[in-house]
């Protein structure tokens, strides 16, 4: 499941890059950081022999979507609308808390505090899984959920397009 | 080579008519008023007519088929747990006898229909709810479970309460929606018998565990065999004993449906439908399905009869259905005395011979019964027809009365016109002369149904009355006597009918400018006529003993005894009795006689008495009171054969049948038991679950719960902040206790 | 050392904790989008792991339709920003509370 320091050093920048997203006050630089940790993902992907999911991860992801996000925060010019806009101390010191107790719950489970865990090593021969492979099981036990995703997109685009900016004097329906 | 696989197209047509009319004939017919009419018209028409050749088909397929029974599954309907009901096709002597009554006569009537409804504004609604009709009564007699007859037992009891209520919006002279309660009260009483034919499906299925007919007919032999119990949990009961409960509620079933008493009274109100509504439904075809289903459940009405079960003294429920019929026919007869609405005659008339088929059935004369039934339906559809011909003449006559009357003035009975009834037959006579074919085959529908030989209703009557003198009982020979007065009122009643309406001068200007119905009304009486009087053929009986037993030696009976030989395939009591399982009571096959004899001399007398009697000269005018009610003495001179007799019996009988019809009927039976006793009472009710109840009761209870939704909604409400971030927080808590239970859980 | 399931399990917590605390600390709307996104990617990377682990392709589908519907989301998602942000001239998420009850 890959080299472990290539492991550790993506993971490092990809923590790194997700705690600079929240932390960022300008929108546009979190929006950079998270193509950043995106990215990384990718190579997650491409350790974990999911090339399709990766390429698909790039493009989509950090490619189409990010773009969008980039988009509207330049088009909205909301970079810089808020100064500091975190909570107040009480506030963030609850959250950090609470983010703090889910990562140690999952900590003591993966060291088993609660019991053996219940993942044993592959015995399964490990997946290569190529696209051609993806596709047909997309293609054959999922082509009915496929088709929903497609209505979905339709709908997605339609509210679009009916969530859109009017001019003046133009009346909603 | 058969036809078999053809059946589902019986229905098909109809739904197609029904769907048509519903759906694209009241455009057709708002666009062009004439050619409208005829799209509509014609459609349902030949919609009835091509199930009536699908019907025949099933006939010749039945004769290819050496009569035996065929079973068409179309799907399975329901199926849960072991109970399993099949929508399939019983195609069986008894049902194609039925589906030809049904399908012939009412293409006929439908067709009357188009001349009669002519210039109604809902015209095509009137088809429609025709073909609905043949729809639903067309399942009920092809279904082979109870449960599709049930179907179609309710399907053609809303038929009725919308064919009875199809002129809703007409009201009587004190503003009352009679139309509109006559349907409610129809549908109110059926509904009192189809609760009786739900506990006896019940009943059916908890003690046979099917609902299709041939299972449970067949297990209840083998229990019948066994001498088995039908368990109930906390008690046990007999097979006799559960099957006198299902035929008793069957009867209380076809007490609703085919009229009888107690549930009588719907029928006559029921007159406030169009005529040919009258004549296709409450008189041919849906009130005999009750007689159709004791003929269909012949096999549990005669293990009753075997078992030596009683529900008092010596009354078995076959004797109590017989009862029932008899006491209706007499009862009914009596009633029709007194009325002076053409139809209502008719209806108590209907009342009266359905009253013959229950009676026949709960004897055991299956075939006589339903042999009756056919007949009936030819002679009283063609009697409905034609007074709704007479109807239709005199309100024709009253419009050109009106029409003229504006120019020519001088009516000394302008007074009456705001309130004249083109059904009241004291404004009617003298109408042979401008109605001369509705007067011919008037004339045969009442011979027909007084029992005159040699026309239909002579035969079918007769082999009830044989039936009854020939079995020796109690209950025989009292059903046979009032059966027999009740074959006399009829003719009397028919006899006072035509007197009244055809005979002596006119006694409204409206009579007077009456005229013949155009030829689409005629010609579907002619038919009808010609079949009431060659009805009997269906079932001609030998006329000898002599003549019987030769013929049976041979093997060959002829035409003689047709309906019997064809029903027999179907009726399995026959087939019973001959394996020695069950006592059929034996039915005479050759003419009797004496019962012949006396059941058409007394007809004969009845029709003399009232024709040239009763009714000779009088009445005269609208306000001439019934020569029945002011009993006259002169006529006995014109008939002294029988003033002896009448002398002593007329003034005493008018009393009866005076006393039957306004008090007994009219003001105990309808006004005070089902109007004050029954009717109050559940206003009563009503008003008290109105007031009380529902104000108090079920409102306060409803808004009492609003009032604490709404004080709990109050307090929770105050969580709904509106802040995103807030109840993000929430949900992320709730994931975070979610992840700790289930790491605690897995272990 | 061997990179195992836990790794990833460990690193997909982590992720998903600061996507979280994304969501809960920042009053950007936009922001708190983005972070939901990085929640969904985590989601995705286990999805992927464990499809690895067990050799079976079907987490790698799932991980196809979350794509999807994050898609549709943030298109949606987005065009609703826009018009708050017409209406409102501002994203603060704390403002937009007209649906308190």
């Amino acid at each position: 499941m890959g080299n472990p320091i290539l492991f550790i050093i993506l993971a490092v920048i990809a923590v790194a890059a997700a705690l600079m997203m929240i932390t960022s006050r300008n929108a546009v630089h979190a929006a950079l950081f998270l193509i950043v940790n995106f990215m990384t993902v990718a190579v997650f992907y491409l350790l974990l022999k999911a090339p399709f999911v990766a390429m698909v991860q790039v493009t989509v992801y950090a490619g189409a979507i990010m773009v969008l996000f980039l988009f509207v925060i330049m088009l909205l010019g909301a970079e810089k609308l808020q100064g500091v806009n975190y909570r107040t101390l009480f506030g963030r010191v609850v959250i950090g808390l609470l983010g703090l107790a889910l990562i140690v719950t999952f900590a003591l489970a993966l060291l088993g505090v609660f019991g053996p865990a219940g993942v044993e090593a592959a015995t399964i021969p490990p997946l290569d899984a190529d696209p051609a492979a993806l596709g047909i099981r997309l293609f054959e036990a999922y082509v009915l959920p496929f088709q929903i995703t497609a209505v979905l997109l339709l709908v997605a685009a339609i509210g679009v397009v009916v969530l859109r900016p009017r001019n003046k004097g133009e009346k909603a329906e | 080579m058969n036809a078999f696989g053809l059946i589902p197209l019986i229905l098909v047509f109809p739904a197609i008519g029904f769907l048509f009319n519903a759906l694209v004939g009241r455009r057709f017919v708002e666009t062009n008023r004439s050619v409208g009419e005829k799209w509509s018209g014609w459609v349902a028409s030949l919609m009835a007519l091509s199930a009536f050749v699908i019907a025949l088909l099933q006939l010749f397929s039945l004769v290819a088929n050496h009569y035996h029974a065929e079973v068409v599954t179309l799907f399975d309907w329901i199926r849960v747990g072991n109970f399993h009901v099949p929508w399939a096709f019983q195609i069986d002597t008894l049902s194609v006898t039925m589906m030809l009554v049904v399908t012939g006569v009412g293409s006929l009537i439908h067709i009357y229909a188009i001349g009669y409804m002519h210039g109604d504004k809902d015209f095509s609604r009137f088809f429609a709810y025709l073909n609905l009709f043949l729809f639903f009564m067309l399942i009920l007699v092809t279904g082979n479970n109870y449960l599709m007859l049930f179907v179609g037992w309710e399907g053609v009891g809303l038929c009725s309460f919308l064919l009875i209520g199809f002129w809703f919006d007409r009201t009587d002279a004190k503003g009352e929606a009679m139309n509109a309660n006559a349907a409610r009260k129809a549908f109110v009483a059926n509904r009192v018998g189809d609760l009786a034919m739900i506990l006896a499906m019940c009943l059916t299925f908890w003690t046979f565990g099917s609902l299709n007919f041939e299972p449970v007919f067949e297990s209840a032999v083998e229990m019948f065999a066994h001498g088995e119990m039908v368990e109930f949990g906390l008690f046990s009961a007999t097979l006799g004993q559960v099957l006198t409960a299902i035929t008793a509620l069957f009867l209380m079933g076809a007490a609703g449906k085919s009229a009888q008493i107690p549930l009588y009274i719907w029928l006559p109100d029921a007159m406030a439908g169009p005529t040919p509504v009258s004549a296709l439904i409450h008189a041919a075809t849906m009130v005999t399905s009750g007689i159709y289903l004791i003929v269909r459940s012949n096999v549990l009405f005669e293990l009753v009869r075997a078992s030596d079960t009683f529900i008092i003294g010596s009354l078995t429920s076959p004797d109590l259905v017989a009862y029932i019929g008899a006491a209706t026919a007499l009862l009914a007869g009596l009633i029709a005395f007194t009325q002076f609405d053409i139809k209502k005659v008719l209806a108590y008339s209907t009342v009266s011979q359905l009253g013959f088929m229950i009676a026949a059935a709960g004897m055991g004369a299956y075939v006589a019964a339903m042999f009756h039934l056919v007949t009936h339906a030819f002679f009283k559809a063609l009697l409905f027809l034609s007074s709704g011909s007479v109807i239709h003449g005199m309100e024709h006559g009253h419009h050109e009365l009106h029409a003229h009357g504006h120019g020519g003035g001088g009516h000394d009975d302008h007074h009456a016109d705001d309130h004249f009834d083109p059904q009241d037959m004291r404004t009617m006579g003298g109408l042979r002369h401008k109605m001369p074919i509705t007067f011919a085959v008037y004339m045969i529908g009442t011979l027909a149904l007084a029992g005159i030989f040699p026309l239909a209703g002579f035969w079918s009557k007769d082999e009830i009355l044989a039936h009854a003198s020939t079995n020796s009982g109690v209950s025989f020979t009292v059903v046979n006597i009032m059966l027999t007065l009740a074959a006399f009122c009829t003719a009397f009643y028919m006899g006072r009918q035509i007197k009244m309406v055809f005979f002596g001068e006119p006694r409204h200007d409206a009579a007077a400018h009456a005229h013949e119905s155009a030829p689409l009304m005629t010609t579907p009486l002619i038919i009808l006529a010609i079949l009431s009087v060659l009805g009997g053929l269906l079932n001609f009986p030998f006329f000898s003993e002599a003549a019987y037993k030769a013929a049976s030696a041979a093997h060959d009976y002829g035409i003689n005894l047709a309906l019997e030989h064809w029903l027999e395939h179907s009726i399995a009591a026959f087939e019973l009795t001959a394996a020695g399982v069950i006592k059929l009571p034996k039915t005479p096959t050759w003419v009797q006689y004496n019962v012949a004899g006396i059941s058409t001399a007394l007809a004969v007398i009845a029709l003399l008495a009232a024709v040239f009697g009763v009714y000779g000269s009088r009445p005269r005018t609208a306000h001439e009171r019934d020569p029945l009610q002011s009993t006259p003495i002169w006529w006995f001179a014109i008939l002294p054969i029988n003033t002896l007799v009448m002398s002593g019996i007329i003034p005493l009988f008018n009393r009866l049948a005076d006393w039957l019809g306004h008090k007994l009927d009219g003001a105990f039976w309808h006004d005070f038991f089902h109007e004050r006793l029954i009717r109050d009472n559940f206003v009563g009710f009503a008003k008290f679950s109105a007031d009380v109840l529902d104000q108090l009761g079920v409102d306060g209870l409803v808004n009492g719960s609003a009032r604490v939704t709404r004080r709990f909604a109050d307090l929770i409400r105050t969580t709904q902040t509106g802040n995103v971030s807030g109840y993000a927080l929430g949900v992320f808590i709730g994931v975070i206790t979610l992840v700790v239970y289930f790491f605690l859980q897995t272990n | 050392m061997e990179v195992t399931i836990e790794w990833y399990i460990a690193l997909s917590t982590i992720l998903f904790t600061l996507g979280a605390l994304g969501v809960l600390l920042r009053r950007n709307a936009i922001v708190i989008f983005m972070s939901i996104e990085l929640m969904l990617n985590s989601a995705n990377l286990l999805l992927v792991a464990f499809a690895r682990q067990f050799g079976d392709l079907d987490g790698q589908v799932m991980v196809f339709f979350v794509m999807t519907v994050a898609a549709a989301e943030v298109a949606v998602g987005l065009a609703l920003i826009v018009a708050i942000f017409r209406s409102r001239r501002s994203i603060n998420i704390d403002e937009v509370n007209t649906l308190k009850g």
